[in-house]
């Protein structure tokens, strides 16, 4: 399934829920937030949702700032 | 405010009414640093724990995978501090506050910095935008503290829709150009019911220890720290300039005079005319 993750095209291989999402990005799934669409997603949803063909998500982490 | 303070040889040992407070929780330091610019985490770190501060700001970026292992949650975390992640990077109050909830999301944290600077040569908040992210924010129950221009008029406007504190900035973020904004701070000041708190632009620790001395709740300090030849060694100046500051504050400062008014005596006793 084709996504666009962080603005990049990325070819999705699991079921499409966001914990197998970061799995396969190698993200720490403690240290990053997801939006999916614009849309937040609270950490407690994260299997609850399904991607879908052409899903824009966004994983954020934090770094330095003022 | 000036009552229920233990001096003992320079040192406050207990100031039972001298705490910041934002959004009802308590810090004993009124000094916030920023989380920028610092040559590597460890570095970073070592300056925030020298700086003895207890809010510090983070930004959010987009996580990248050829570094997956770049993480400042989990150093900062172990810190014991408290986050206030910032909304740099939105251009609008629509995108800051999905910053706000992905920054609170990640942190666990309700504060908020609201910064919107649509401008990269200025970096000036745009205060429209800003105002209204600041609304929005508030009634989700963020504890927003917005960084905005030195107007008195839009701080008490965003006191006005729940902001916990106004960062009206001293000069432009990352300029070291000092308390250029002074004379309008202490206008902020004068009419605000919340704390005051510079943002921006400061490069010495005397300007810190100036905007406390002026009535400012906090300083906001990041670069001035990061940028400097020994950030733990500034970061720990910083921390004695705010409390001199914020100790002359409460002792309350002198009179100002338009002409010399004597400390010793005068009498011409030298003149040899009593005769």
């Amino acid at each position: 399934m084709k996504i666009l993750v962080n603005g990049i095209q990325h070819e999705h291989k699991g079921r499409g829920t966001l914990d197998m999402l970061l799995n396969e990005l190698g993200a720490q799934p403690d240290a990053v937030a997801i939006m999916v669409n614009d849309q937040v997603i609270p950490r407690t949803d994260r299997t609850a949702i399904t991607l879908k063909e052409g899903d824009r998500v966004e994983v954020l982490s934090f770094m330095g700032g003022g | 405010m000036k009552c229920c303070h233990l001096w003992v040889g320079g040192d406050l040992l207990m100031n039972i009414e001298n705490s910041l407070i934002l959004g009802g929780q308590k810090f004993e330091s009124r000094l916030l640093v920023g989380t920028g610019k610092f040559s590597s985490v460890d570095v970073m770190l070592a300056a925030i724990t020298a700086s003895g501060a207890q809010l510090v700001t983070v930004a959010l970026r987009r996580f990248n995978r050829e570094r997956p292992s770049d993480d400042l949650l989990s150093p900062l975390i172990k810190l014991g501090i408290t986050l206030m992640p910032n909304t740099s990077g939105a251009r609008n109050a629509a995108e800051a506050v999905r910053a706000a909830m992905l920054g609170r999301e990640l942190s666990g944290s309700r504060f908020v910095k609201v910064e919107i600077h649509p401008n990269p040569h200025h970096l000036m908040p745009d205060p429209l935008e800003t105002y209204d992210a600041c609304k929005q924010l508030a009634k989700e129950g963020f504890i927003v503290l917005p960084y905005m221009p030195a107007d008195p008029v839009l701080a008490k406007r965003l006191e006005d829709v729940g902001c916990a504190a106004v960062m009206p900035l001293g000069s432009a973020i990352g300029s070291g150009h000092g308390l250029s904004t002074a004379e309008m701070v202490k206008l902020i000041i004068a009419d605000s019911g919340i704390p005051v708190i510079v943002d921006a632009g400061i490069r010495a620790p005397s300007e810190a220890a100036a905007a406390m001395e002026m009535g400012c709740g906090a300083v906001l300090v990041n670069s001035a720290i990061a940028a400097a030849g020994d950030p733990a060694a500034m970061a720990s100046a910083f921390a004695m300039a705010v409390k001199a500051g914020s100790a002359a504050w409460q002792a309350g400062l002198m009179a100002q005079s338009g002409h010399a008014v004597a400390t010793s005596p005068l009498t011409s006793f030298l003149a040899g005319d009593q005769a």
